[in-house]
């Protein structure tokens, strides 16, 4: 064969190469790679985006969970300032009730004591609002004093005397109920009577924030109004 | 032309270049390397392509280059065997097995004769002569004058004889 080749013409050596020279064929999984390799490949989500999104996630979780522990801005209004200590404390009310519930009209020396706040008349409750108990409050830098009834329907309404010489009323807010004109104030879910009894401001609140709630509260109102009268003990 | 479809015709001319990529690597798994990274680059390329010019030799092309790129680098990364021959040994391709044994042996005088070749020499006739490659197009993948690769089948041939006359003594 060497021999064939050596001295083959030109023609006949290119002829032999074809022939003689096995030929290789490509495997199937090459062709099989090279288009898995070709394919497009699937869009890519950046990978920050993740990131970003999970870190967002987070930090939304978190804000959420401290709410309501942030600080919150307090109001210009002294009126709804104090409104605002008010109905934080009647929350703390609601939630855990009176810390130290005395009752009327055998603990009055001692929230007087306490309070600096000497009730001449008390509303010790009927037939809509029941006592629940009484007791000294310490909000805004003030002395004061709570009273806790609870109605038929179960609303606990809390009465408030802080004292107050200074104290503006909103006039926008003031609603005539019958010979009184008290300013309606709203806070946080909640809503208070709020007037004034000489240099002492006088709280009553309540979550009566529905329109069919309000007439029922203004009647409370009526009830605690007329039959308290609170005065600076010292 | 849509690449799908220039996809769907170079993959035509696979087995003609894997055969190409044997005789150049001699050894299997880096023709398999060599002919995938020609296509990953003609795809990746496709604009660069002519539409209406030879595609086989434009894809010849670039297996040619990318075999001689990656020799280059091993030729000087790799020692030299004493008979001036690159040492076959070392993958061309970084990743490949290091698996001597992967190299295939010569089973005739002629594949034998045929890789001791210069591999210009090696290219033309594998190119011309085995493909039935057109002068112009082997050209073209040579990237060099058609009279240039008449002249190499000349030497090719005549180089080829004498080892085969020596192979006969």
């Amino acid at each position: 064969m060497n021999e064939r080749f050596s001295d083959a013409s030109d023609e006949e050596l290119g002829r032999r190469l074809r022939a003689e020279l096995p030929r290789y064929v490509a495997p199937a999984r090459l062709h099989a790679a090279i288009v898995e390799a070709a394919a497009p490949a699937p869009p890519r989500r950046s990978a920050w985006l993740a990131a970003a999104f999970a870190a967002g996630a987070t930090a939304l979780v978190l804000v959420l969970a401290f709410v309501p522990l942030l600080p919150r801005i307090l109001p210009a209004d002294p009126a709804q300032r104090l409104m605002r200590s008010v109905v934080a404390e009647h929350e703390r009310a609601l939630m855990w009730g009176a810390r130290r519930p005395e009752a009327i009209p055998t603990a009055l020396p001692w929230l007087t004591q306490e309070s600096g706040i000497g009730l001449t008349r008390v509303f010790g409750g009927d037939d809509r609002l029941a006592f629940r108990g009484a007791e000294p409050v310490y909000l805004e830098g003030r002395r004061g004093i709570a009273l806790h009834y609870r109605d038929a329907d179960g609303h606990l309404v809390t009465y408030m005397v802080l004292p107050a010489p200074a104290l503006p009323l909103p006039d926008r807010q003031r609603v005539q109920v019958e010979r009184w004109k008290p300013a309606l104030m709203y806070d946080n879910g909640f809503l208070a009577w709020v007037w004034k009894h000489g240099d002492l401001a006088c709280f009553l609140v309540s979550d009566m924030v529905s329109e069919a709630e309000l007439e029922t509260f203004k009647d409370y109102f009526v009830r605690v109004r007329t039959a308290t009268e609170p005065v600076p003990a010292y | 032309m849509p690449q799908s479809e220039f996809e769907r015709l170079a993959l035509e001319h696979i087995d003609a270049l894997y055969n190409f990529a044997v005789y150049l690597t001699r050894n299997p798994p880096e023709a398999d390397d060599l002919v995938q990274e020609t296509y990953l680059r003609a795809f990746r390329f496709a604009d660069r392509f002519t539409p209406g010019t030879h595609l086989r030799a434009w894809l010849f092309q670039i297996l040619r280059n990318t075999f001689l790129t990656f020799y280059r680098v091993r030729e000087r990364e790799s020692a030299i065997a004493d008979d001036g021959v690159p040492d076959w040994d070392v993958p061309m391709f970084h990743d490949a097995p290091e698996d001597s044994s992967s190299v295939m042996e010569a089973h005739t005088d002629l594949e034998r004769a045929l890789r001791r070749l210069p591999e210009e020499f090696r290219t033309v006739l594998l190119l011309a002569e085995v493909e039935g490659m057109p002068l112009e197009e082997v050209a073209r993948v040579m990237e060099c004058p058609v009279g240039t690769v008449k002249s190499r089948i000349f030497r090719a041939k005549e180089r080829l004889r004498a080892l085969l006359r020596d192979y006969k003594r």
